[in-house]
């Protein structure tokens, strides 16, 4: 009987370990009487006291599962009343959090300048995987412990009301919104496209200065800056007219993020203005240090408001 | 025919409640954990060990059953005895039975 009856004391271990000690010396106590009596049970209908001892112990089943039936512990990590929530919450941050921590870690290994395209690229990709795995885990590690404490559950539990259901997107007032975004960018690019002839000043040879640095031409940097925010508004007509995805909205995210941040990366290293053109007009060194400022409030504001929106809409969606 | 996955699953749901009525109605004379397992399990209330011992833990806790050691007999077992508010609980569950039963017996008849 010593082999079986460390089987037993085995199984007993392993379902007290999982317990509050204070609870430990009954359940030990009643546990072992229960296994004794249904092996006694066993052996009087003729079966082999290892044998018996065996299938009891079978029949009871993972000792960790047992104890968590005695401390009344939930064996989910997330349960029903919960994963809801859950899953808006999280789905909201990793589609907007995620790609604007890729873009500000962008922009700043862009600001320092000196990277390769491959290195930067990797930077970003790291930088989003690293954001979208802490997202990721400390959410459903608050969700757990919300789970398992009664208190938080029954605060986090609110009773849902039609008040909650998604709000039919007000097509008038949204079309509103898309016709300016668009008379707005037809405006935008005309003006850039005619800066640097349609201008108010010239140089000593009589032609025209504009007040676009030259170098966003050489560089084609204009033409990509325009191609972003042409894009950004074809991601705005798509968010109006296709359902809400999650593919869709981290690259409407994107696109809104990307001429943003190229904005203000474009701003901070002073390569938006063309000096001969505040030289030819005149302006006091204060005057081009305002304007960066106000463009890189003006992208700020926008980046903030990509990640404001792109919240709302995942949790209504 | 239905597969018996399925039908394991609607008799399960439908049972699930008994258990703890059956506890209460047995236990108003006391006894024990395996010994009641048995007496479930031969009147046809088939339920697994490893949820019947936490359970009577959790009626005893939500004060539907009192528990005392008996020491008595060469090996100690815990007895556990339906409370009054057991018994009362068990009342009422039991109308709500017979309620169920007539309903579906109307039910039955209608069709």
């Amino acid at each position: 009987m010593t082999t079986a009856s460390t089987l037993t004391d085995r199984y007993v271990d392993a379902a007290l370990r999982h317990l509050p000690a204070r609870q430990r010396p009954d359940i030990e106590r009643e546990l072992r009487a229960s296994i004794a009596d249904a092996v006694e049970d066993r052996l009087d209908a003729g079966g082999e006291p290892a044998e018996a001892e065996l299938a009891v112990l079978t029949g009871l089943g993972d000792p960790a599962r047992l104890a968590a039936g005695y401390a009344d512990r939930p064996l989910h990590l997330i349960g029903p009343a919960l994963y809801l929530g859950y899953t808006r919450l999280l789905t909201a941050l990793l589609v907007t959090v995620v790609p604007a921590a890729a873009a500000i870690v962008g922009l700043m290994r862009g600001l320092r300048g000196d990277v390769t395209v491959a290195r930067l690229i990797g930077d970003v990709l790291g930088a989003a995987l690293t954001a979208g795995v802490h997202l990721a885990f400390w959410t459903t590690l608050v969700f757990v412990i919300i789970e398992r404490t009664a208190t938080a559950r029954r605060a986090a539990t609110r009773p849902w009301t039609p008040a909650a259901l998604p709000e039919p997107p007000s097509r008038r007032a949204r079309y509103g919104e898309l016709i300016t975004q668009s008379v707005a960018l037809v405006l935008f690019t005309t003006f850039i496209l005619l800066s640097p002839t349609a201008t108010t000043r010239t140089d000593a040879h009589g032609d025209p200065v504009g007040i676009l640095s030259p170098r966003l031409w050489e560089s084609g940097v204009v033409y990509l800056f325009i191609a972003m925010v042409i894009v950004a508004l074809g991601f705005s007509f798509a968010k109006h007219y296709l359902r809400w995805s999650v593919p869709l909205a981290v690259a409407g995210s994107l696109a809104d993020i990307a001429p943003a941040v190229t904005l203000i990366w474009l701003a901070v290293t002073d390569r938006v203005l063309n000096p001969a053109f505040a030289e030819a007009a005149g302006w006091s060194p204060g005057v081009p240090r305002w304007i960066t400022t106000g463009l890189v409030a003006v992208s700020a504001v926008s980046l903030l408001h990509t990640v404001t929106e792109g919240i709302t809409r995942a949790r209504h969606r | 025919m239905l597969d018996d996955e399925l039908l394991s699953t609607h008799l399960q749901e439908l049972r699930r409640g008994t258990v703890v009525l059956a506890c209460l109605l047995i236990l108003r004379r006391p006894n024990y954990g395996y010994a009641l397992l048995d007496l479930l399990d031969r009147r046809g209330f088939a339920v697994d060990a490893n949820t019947l011992y936490p359970l009577l833990r959790r009626l005893e806790k939500q004060g539907l059953l009192t528990s005392d050691w008996n020491t008595g007999e060469a090996r100690p077992r815990k007895f556990y005895r339906t409370s009054g508010r057991g018994v009362a609980l068990a009342d009422t569950l039991s109308r709500d039975w017979d309620e169920l039963d007539t309903a579906l017996r109307t039910l039955k008849g209608e069709s």
